[in-house]
């Protein structure tokens, strides 16, 4: 059974069509790349399985249960089961490192000794342990990203989504950001990651599922960025 | 429930210009409040005296003698109505009258107990029985003439009505007034938080721990703002009690009750204290549904 599964989902809004019947299973512990040009549908894709959108027609299921069929007081549940990583960081300007992350262990209400536990675990993991007390206009971009990874991290999520993490940062950092994914997905974390990235998709060997105008056209393991036929 | 108030109190800090108008602005809605409710409460004791007061004064002609008086007095005692009935006789009346002119005795010395009518002071339970049992009793053998003060008692009721509907329209208005202030600073509240709430909500916030924060800052300025009025109310009816003016008044609804306006004032507090949590709850809580959508 597969841990995240998309059947046959399609999100028309008024003017435009965004997903097209796309079914797409992801096993746990898999590391996907959802590509494809701007508007191929990869973001409102991905922001369905925390239902921020919600499909037109089809299912949107994780580990069996349909997203949609869950109550609105227990959305908070699957979005702590599910990490999410935005390419613009969403991070909080006027709070130091260790506070952005905190924010996610704060809204469960996490003792203060827990907090002070699990927030240096993560930022370690990123490499910005020793930036704790910076605020974010002090960080490089990369740094800020993987600064979100690590917020997204702090309730050890079954999954991570990053929806075009290496979209407003260089090369380098990059890089750094891929590594820290690659890693957190070797210790058992699916990643889901939408992104038009040639390079980094390239480089990383992994799952390819290709979008355009919002509908899949190729699906390919060990894939690259523009390989078209399926597998 | 330390991050609770930690966070209500940063936004405080960050909008401070913003918070202490909306406190003043809100306070003197409460204060106008207050005062309506200590008028319509002066007005109602006002009303309550004078009804107290009022009474039917039935003279007799000089012919019916005291035995006649006193038999028809108890005749009228046994009538529901009544609430007491007392019997002044021409010398008690001769008294009271050279008591009120002691300090004329000119007009005294001419007078003799006998040119002063007897009559009967007659109380009724309700105010409103003394016009048809002055209408019977006119009409009653050996009575020459019955007086009592309608107009002016009707006339206080009609100005102590309209104090009432001008009072309850204007403290209505006010608290409309003080409800949108919570609402407008609530939304501005949720707008420059726009950003972190997003951001909590995607990290798996549930929606009681963002609206908490929210509805707690809107009971803050309810209470707060009713603190403030409560303190001034208080200090100047207090002021008001101790120069013995308002410091012996009768308690509406309930008989032979009677207070200062200073004591009133706390029960008056109270009351603006409780209006001013509730007002504050539901102006957040219908922030928090019109503009955060949860």
């Amino acid at each position: 059974m597969a841990q995240i599964e998309f059947k046959n989902v399609t999100k028309e809004y008024e003017d435009f069509i965004a997903l097209k019947e796309v079914t797409i299973f992801i096993e746990k512990g898999e590391f996907v790349f959802i590509v494809g040009p701007s508007g191929a549908g990869k973001s409102t894709l991905i922001k369905m399985l925390i239902r921020d959108e919600q499909p037109t027609s089809g299912e949107v299921v994780f580990e069996d249960k349909n997203v949609l069929d869950i109550p609105r007081e227990d959305l908070c549940n699957l979005r702590r089961r599910i990490g999410v990583v935005f390419q613009d960081f969403k991070l909080l300007d006027s709070k130091t490192v260790f506070e952005n992350v905190a924010v996610a262990t704060e809204v469960v209400d996490c003792p203060k000794e827990e907090i002070d536990a699990v927030v240096p675990n993560v930022l370690n993991m990123v490499g910005l342990l020793d930036k704790r007390d910076k605020y974010p206009v002090q960080l490089s971009g990369g740094e800020k990203q993987r600064l979100s990874i690590a917020r997204a991290l702090a309730h050890e999520p079954d999954v991570l989504i990053a929806d075009e993490p290496t979209g407003m940062i260089d090369p380098v950092a990059s890089d750094e950001v891929m590594i820290v994914l690659e890693r957190i997905n070797e210790m058992g974390t699916t990643v889901v990651m939408a992104t038009h990235d040639e390079v980094v998709v390239n480089k990383m060997k992994k799952r390819v599922i290709r979008m355009k105008n919002g509908s899949i056209v190729s699906d390919k393991k060990k894939g690259k960025y523009d390989e078209q036929s399926d597998e | 429930m330390s991050n609770l108030m930690n966070s209500m109190l940063a936004n405080l800090k960050r909008e401070r210009l913003l918070v202490i108008t909306n406190i003043v602005v809100m306070s003197i809605s409460f204060l106008v409040l207050g005062i309506f409710t200590s008028v319509i409460f002066l007005s109602q004791s006002m009303l309550k005296y004078l009804e107290n007061q009022a009474q039917l004064m039935v003279f007799f002609k000089d012919e019916f003698v005291e035995e006649k008086i006193l038999k028809y007095k108890t005749e009228l005692e046994k009538d529901e109505r009544v609430l007491s009935i007392s019997y002044v006789s021409k010398e008690d009346a001769f008294n009271i009258f050279t008591e009120a002119n002691k300090d004329e005795p000119i007009l005294l010395e001419s007078l003799s107990s006998d040119i002063l009518p007897a009559s009967l002071e007659i109380r009724t339970k309700d105010v409103r029985d003394l016009a048809p049992m002055a209408e019977s009793i006119s009409k009653a053998e050996g009575v020459e003439e019955v007086k009592f003060f309608e107009d002016v008692i009707d006339r206080f009721r009609s100005i102590s009505l309209v104090v009432h509907i001008v009072g309850f329209v204007l403290v209505g208005l006010l608290l409309l007034v003080s409800y949108s202030i919570v609402l407008a600073t609530l939304r501005m509240t949720i707008s420059a938080k726009g950003k972190e709430l997003e951001i909590q909500r995607l990290v798996g916030a549930s929606d009681a721990f963002i609206k908490r924060p929210l509805l707690v800052q809107g009971i803050f300025f309810g209470i707060a703002s009713a603190l403030v009025s409560s303190i001034v109310l208080i200090t100047v009816s207090f002021i008001l009690s101790s120069s013995g003016l308002y410091s012996n008044l009768n308690v509406p609804f309930i008989p032979g009750a009677k207070t200062s306006l200073g004591v009133f004032s706390l029960f008056d507090s109270l009351l603006i204290l409780i209006s001013g949590g509730v007002l504050g709850y539901f102006g957040s809580l219908s922030a928090v549904k019109r503009y955060l959508k949860i």
